[in-house]
C-alpha cells in the first residue's frame, strides 16, 4: 500500500495525505493486535441481528439499502471515525489540479463472490448503470448525476472518473453504501436476480432472502478487501449473519433480552435505560439533514415569511423532542444540516419559542381575527396549516408524540395545525409531492457531506427539475452559494459559502430541524467489535466475534 | 355471515342435490369474481401513481418523477393502458390460472403464496382448535350452573371476545416471553413458537364461539329430552357432553366458516408481532406497496379458503344436526 504525494496538492487538500497515513496506521494496528484480550474467541459463530425495516430490494437508494450494502459490497473508499476518506477498493488515488479528474488505483487480486474479477471496467460499468435512466439508482444520480462526465478504464487496475466541473464532496459521497461496486456479471442477470441477490466483493455474500423474515448472509471465505478503517483484514470472523426483520419494537427488544438475538437495531426509547445496564449500547447521530419540517413556501399561509417565522417561534422544539424521545434522541433545529462536516452550529438552536414575537409577526401579516375556537383568521380564512408525515415508515410513535406536542404549543399563537398521517403507499406513491398537497412535510436525508445541500435546495426549473426540493423554495442566490461551495478549491471559502446557505434556510424559516436521525444498537455481552460506520450509520459485522 | 343455507334434507331427489351443488358453485364463483374485481379496482383507482410508487419505493424517496423516468415503468406494466384493458389483461390471466408477477418482488404470485401459506394455515388451524376447546370447556363447565358460575363464564367470554389482537399479542409477548421467559419471542420454529400467536388469535374467537354456544346450550338444557336423559340416571356431565353439547354446537359451527376468514386477517398481526412467516405479513407489505397482482392473488386465495371452509361447514352441519341426521 502506497500513498500519493502529488506536489502542490497537499496544500489544497491536506486531508488526503493525512488520511492515507491514518489508513496505514489503522492497518498496522489491526494486524498487530488481532487476538481478543484474554477471552477465547469463537471464530465460527452465527450472529443473529434484529433489524427494523425491510426494503423492497436488497440494493437501492434508501438508507435501508445502505445498511445491507455494507455487508456484501465494497466501495472505492471509506470514511473513518475521524471523518477522513481512507482506502478501500481504491488503494490510492490522485486528483488533477483542476479537480475534474480522479484517478483510482484498485487493489489487486480482488474478486466478486461469483468469481468475476474486480477491475476498472467493472467499476465503470457500475457507475454507468447507476446513472442510466433505465437502471438508475436515484440516490447515486442525485449526488453525481450533474457532475459525472464519464468513466475510463485506463488499465485493469486504474479507473479514472472525469467530472463536468469540480465536485469537492466527491470522495466523501463515494463512501456511502449506495456507491458499492457490484459484479458486472451479476448485474447482467436482470432486475429480479439483482433485487434479491446482488453480488459484491464484500465480507459476506447473500445466501437467501425469506421475505418478511430475514436475509441470511454467509462469510466470503476469500475476502481480502476490507477498508483501511476495518478492525482486521481478511475474512469475517462470523460464519453467518442472520439479518432478521423485527418491525415491532417490543418484539425486537424482547428478542435481545430473551437471548434470541445478539444485536438489535433502533433500541426503543422506552427501553434505552435498561438496555444501557444490560447490554453494550451504541448510538450514532447520522450526518445529513435531521428529521425536519419542510415548509411549503408556494402556498398560503406559509408563502409569507412572517407566518413561517411566527410558526418557528410558536413552539419549544427542543423540549417537545425531549418529552417525546425521553431524552434519548437529541434535538437539532438546523433543518438543513446536522452533525455533518461544515454544518454551522449557529443555527442548531435558531428557532426558539417566543410567543410575543410570534403574535406580533402574525398581527403584522394580517392574521388579526380570531374565531370562536381561538384560532387566528384572515379574510375569513382560518390559520390552518396541514403537516403531512409518513406514518410508520419514517415517523414512529415517538415522532407522532413530538408532532402532537408542537400542535398543542402552536395553538397558543393561533395556529390550527392539522396532522395528516400518510400511509406508505400514499407517501411513496407521490400523493404528497405536489405543491398543493401540504403546508409542511417531514423528511430527512442521511449524508456525510454538506454537498447534500445542493440536492435539497437546488431550484425547480422546467428544464432542470428538482423533485428533491420539497419546500418549493426557489432561491437563485441560495443555489449559487451551494453550487459554488461544491466546486470551490479553497476550504475556507467553502466553509463560508455553506454557512451562508444555511443562514438563508434558517432565517427564511423554510426548514425547521426536529430530531437527529440516529443509528442505535444494543449488543449482548459476549459479542465484540460490532461497530457503526460513519458515512450512513451502517452497522458493520465483518469484525464482530464471539468470545467465551 | 352466520346464516348458512341448509342443504335440502336427504329425502330429496338427486336432481335437487345437483341443483343445490350447482347453486353453491355459482355462488362461490361470484364471490371469487367479486373479490378479484374489487381488489383490482380499489388498487388501480387509489390516489397516487403506481409507476411513481414503484420507483420511489426502490429508492426510499417521496418525489415527483419525470415523464422520462415514468415511461419505461408504465410501458413494462401496462399502467398507461385504458383501465378496461388493464382489467381484461388481469382477468384473462386469472382465467389461465396465471395470478401474475409481483411488481415489487419480481416473482410469480402463485409461487409466493404457496411458499407462505403453510405457516398461516397451521396458525389458523391451531387457533381454531384452541378456540373451540376453550369455548366448549367453559360452556360445559359453567352454562346453566347457577347465577354465579354462569355470570363468571359469560363474563369471561365477553371480555375475551372484546380483546383486540394487537393489544393481546403485546401483553402475551411481554408476560410470557419477556417477563417470564417461558416461550420464545420469535415464533418461527417449532410448536413452542406457535403457542403465543395461536393464543392471540384463539382467545377472542373463543369468546365469540362460547357466547353463541352458551345461548343455545342454556336453551337446550330445558328441553324435555334432557330431562328424560337425566331421568334415565345419566350423570350431569355426560348429559351435558353427549346430548346438550351436540345440540348446541350448530351456531358455533356455522360461525367457524366466518372465523377462518377472521383468523386470516388476525394472522397479519400475530405474524408481525411474533415474527412468523406467513401470508398475512406478505399481504400487508403488498398492500403498502400497491402490488396489485400480489394483493389480488392473496385476496383471491383467501376467498377460495373462505368458500371451501363454508362448504365444509355445511357438510359438518348435516353431520352434526340431529334433526337432519334422523331424517
Amino acid at each position: 500500500m502506497g500513498f500519493t504525494s502529488l506536489p502542490g496538492r497537499a496544500a489544497r487538500l491536506p486531508g488526503l495525505v493525512a488520511e492515507s497515513t491514518a489508513a496505514l496506521l489503522v492497518v498496522a494496528l489491526a494486524a498487530g493486535c488481532s487476538a481478543a484480550d484474554g477471552a477465547a474467541p469463537d471464530d465460527d459463530g452465527v450472529i443473529e441481528y434484529a433489524h427494523e425495516q425491510e426494503p423492497p430490494c436488497v440494493h437501492g437508494g434508501w438508507v435501508q439499502n445502505a445498511y445491507l450494502a455494507r455487508q456484501y459490497l465494497d466501495n472505492l473508499v471509506s470514511l473513518d471515525s475521524g471523518g477522513e476518506v481512507v482506502p478501500w477498493l481504491a488503494q490510492r488515488w490522485e486528483i488533477s489540479p483542476d479537480q475534474r479528474t480522479y484517478t483510482f488505483h484498485l487493489k489487486p487480486g480482488v474478486r466478486f463472490t461469483d468469481g468475476t474479477p474486480l477491475d476498472a471496467a467493472a467499476v465503470r460499468e457500475n457507475f454507468e448503470r447507476y446513472l442510466d435512466p433505465e437502471t438508475q439508482n436515484s440516490t447515486v444520480f442525485a449526488y453525481i448525476g450533474e457532475y459525472y462526465e464519464r468513466g475510463e478504464a485506463v488499465d485493469a487496475r486504474t479507473f479514472r472518473m472525469h467530472l463536468t466541473k469540480p465536485y469537492a464532496p466527491l470522495l466523501t459521497v463515494l463512501t456511502q453504501g449506495y456507491f458499492g461496486i457490484q459484479s458486472p456479471t451479476a448485474l447482467a442477470r436482470g432486475t429480479r436476480a439483482n433485487c434479491e441477490q446482488p453480488v459484491g466483493s464484500g465480507p459476506f455474500r447473500i445466501e437467501s432472502w425469506e421475505r418478511n423474515q430475514q436475509i441470511t448472509f454467509v462469510r466470503n471465505e476469500n475476502y481480502t478487501s476490507a477498508p483501511a478503517n476495518a478492525k482486521h483484514q481478511g475474512p469475517a470472523y462470523a460464519r453467518k449473519l442472520e439479518w432478521k426483520f423485527l418491525k415491532d419494537p417490543t418484539s425486537r427488544y424482547g428478542s435481545l433480552s430473551g437471548g434470541e438475538s445478539d444485536v438489535i437495531y433502533n433500541v426503543p426509547a422506552i427501553d434505552w435505560g435498561e438496555a444501557r445496564e444490560r447490554f453494550e449500547v451504541q448510538q450514532y447521530i447520522t450526518p445529513g439533514r435531521p428529521v425536519a419540517l419542510n415548509i411549503n413556501v408556494s402556498r398560503a399561509p406559509f408563502d409569507d415569511v412572517r407566518v413561517r417565522r411566527a410558526f418557528a417561534h410558536s413552539a419549544d422544539w427542543e423540549s417537545a423532542v425531549r418529552a417525546a424521545f425521553f431524552d434519548v434522541v437529541p434535538h437539532n433545529g438546523n433543518g438543513a444540516l446536522s452533525s455533518t462536516p461544515l454544518h454551522d452550529p449557529e443555527f442548531s438552536d435558531a428557532h426558539r419559542r417566543d410567543v410575543p414575537r410570534a403574535n406580533a409577526l402574525l398581527d403584522e401579516a394580517g392574521w388579526t381575527g380570531r374565531n370562536e375556537a381561538g384560532y387566528r383568521v384572515k379574510d375569513g380564512v382560518e390559520l390552518h396549516p396541514v403537516i403531512v408525515y409518513p406514518a410508520g415508515a419514517v415517523i414512529g410513535p415517538e415522532g407522532v408524540a413530538l408532532l402532537q406536542n408542537i400542535q398543542q404549543m402552536a395553538k397558543d399563537t393561533g395556529f390550527h395545525v392539522e396532522l395528516l398521517p400518510a400511509t406508505q403507499s400514499e407517501y411513496f406513491g407521490g400523493k404528497y409531492s405536489s405543491p398543493d398537497s401540504y403546508n409542511a412535510i417531514t423528511g430527512y436525508w442521511t449524508s456525510p457531506t454538506p454537498g447534500l445541500l445542493y440536492i435539497n435546495w437546488r431550484r425547480r426549473l422546467p428544464e432542470r427539475p428538482n423533485p428533491q426540493n420539497n419546500t418549493f423554495y426557489d432561491n437563485p442566490e441560495l443555489e449559487r452559494l451551494i453550487s459554488r461551495a461544491n466546486s470551490t478549491l479553497d476550504p475556507a471559502e467553502q466553509r463560508t459559502l455553506y454557512s451562508a446557505a444555511q443562514r438563508i434556510i434558517s432565517e427564511d424559516a423554510v426548514a425547521i430541524g426536529l430530531y437527529t436521525q440516529t443509528t442505535s444498537l444494543a449488543v449482548r455481552p459476549g459479542l465484540r467489535d460490532v461497530w457503526i460506520e460513519k458515512s450512513q450509520g451502517e452497522p458493520v459485522f465483518h469484525d464482530a466475534r464471539f468470545v467465551r | 355471515m352466520t346464516a348458512v343455507e341448509l342443504p335440502e334434507p336427504r329425502t330429496g331427489s338427486g336432481r335437487r342435490v345437483a341443483r343445490w351443488i350447482a347453486a353453491r358453485a355459482a355462488g362461490a364463483l361470484i364471490v371469487l369474481w367479486a373479490a378479484a374485481s374489487g381488489t383490482f379496482l380499489i388498487q388501480a383507482l387509489m390516489p397516487g401513481d403506481r409507476a411513481t410508487l414503484l420507483l420511489n419505493q426502490s429508492s426510499g424517496e417521496n418525489r415527483e418523477r419525470t415523464p422520462e423516468e415514468l415511461a419505461p415503468v408504465n410501458a413494462q406494466y401496462g399502467f398507461d393502458d385504458p383501465l378496461p384493458v388493464q382489467y381484461w389483461n388481469y382477468f384473462a390471466g386469472l382465467l389461465r390460472g396465471d395470478l401474475g408477477t409481483s411488481y415489487q418482488l419480481h416473482r410469480p404470485v402463485l409461487g409466493l403464496i404457496l411458499e407462505q401459506i403453510t405457516p398461516t394455515l397451521v396458525l389458523a388451524c391451531a387457533a381454531l382448535v384452541l378456540a373451540w376447546a376453550f369455548a366448549v370447556v367453559i360452556t360445559v363447565l359453567t352454562a346453566g350452573r347457577g347465577r354465579w358460575l354462569t355470570a363468571i363464564g359469560s363474563g369471561l367470554e365477553t371480555v375475551a371476545a372484546a380483546l383486540p389482537h394487537y393489544w393481546l399479542a403485546a401483553i402475551l409477548l411481554v408476560v410470557f416471553a419477556i417477563e417470564l421467559p417461558l416461550l420464545p419471542v420469535e415464533g418461527r420454529g417449532g410448536a413452542l413458537g406457535l403457542v403465543l400467536p395461536a393464543l392471540t388469535l384463539a382467545l377472542p374467537l373463543s369468546g365469540f364461539l362460547g357466547q353463541v354456544t352458551r345461548d343455545e346450550f342454556t336453551a337446550v338444557l330445558d328441553r324435555p329430552f334432557v330431562l328424560s336423559a337425566r331421568a334415565r340416571g345419566m350423570s350431569d356431565l355426560r348429559v351435558r357432553v353427549r346430548h346438550v353439547l351436540r345440540h348446541s354446537l350448530l351456531p358455533a359451527v356455522s360461525l367457524s366458516g366466518w372465523a377462518i376468514g377472521a383468523l386470516f386477517s388476525g394472522a397479519v398481526i400475530a405474524e408481525t408481532v411474533f415474527v412468523r412467516p406467513g401470508i398475512g405479513q406478505v399481504l400487508v407489505q403488498a398492500a403498502n406497496s400497491r402490488d396489485i397482482p400480489l394483493v389480488g392473488g392473496i385476496v383471491l386465495f383467501v376467498a377460495v379458503v373462505y368458500v371451501l371452509a363454508n362448504l365444509i361447514v355445511d357438510a359438518l352441519y348435516a353431520l352434526i344436526d340431529p334433526t337432519l341426521g334422523d331424517s
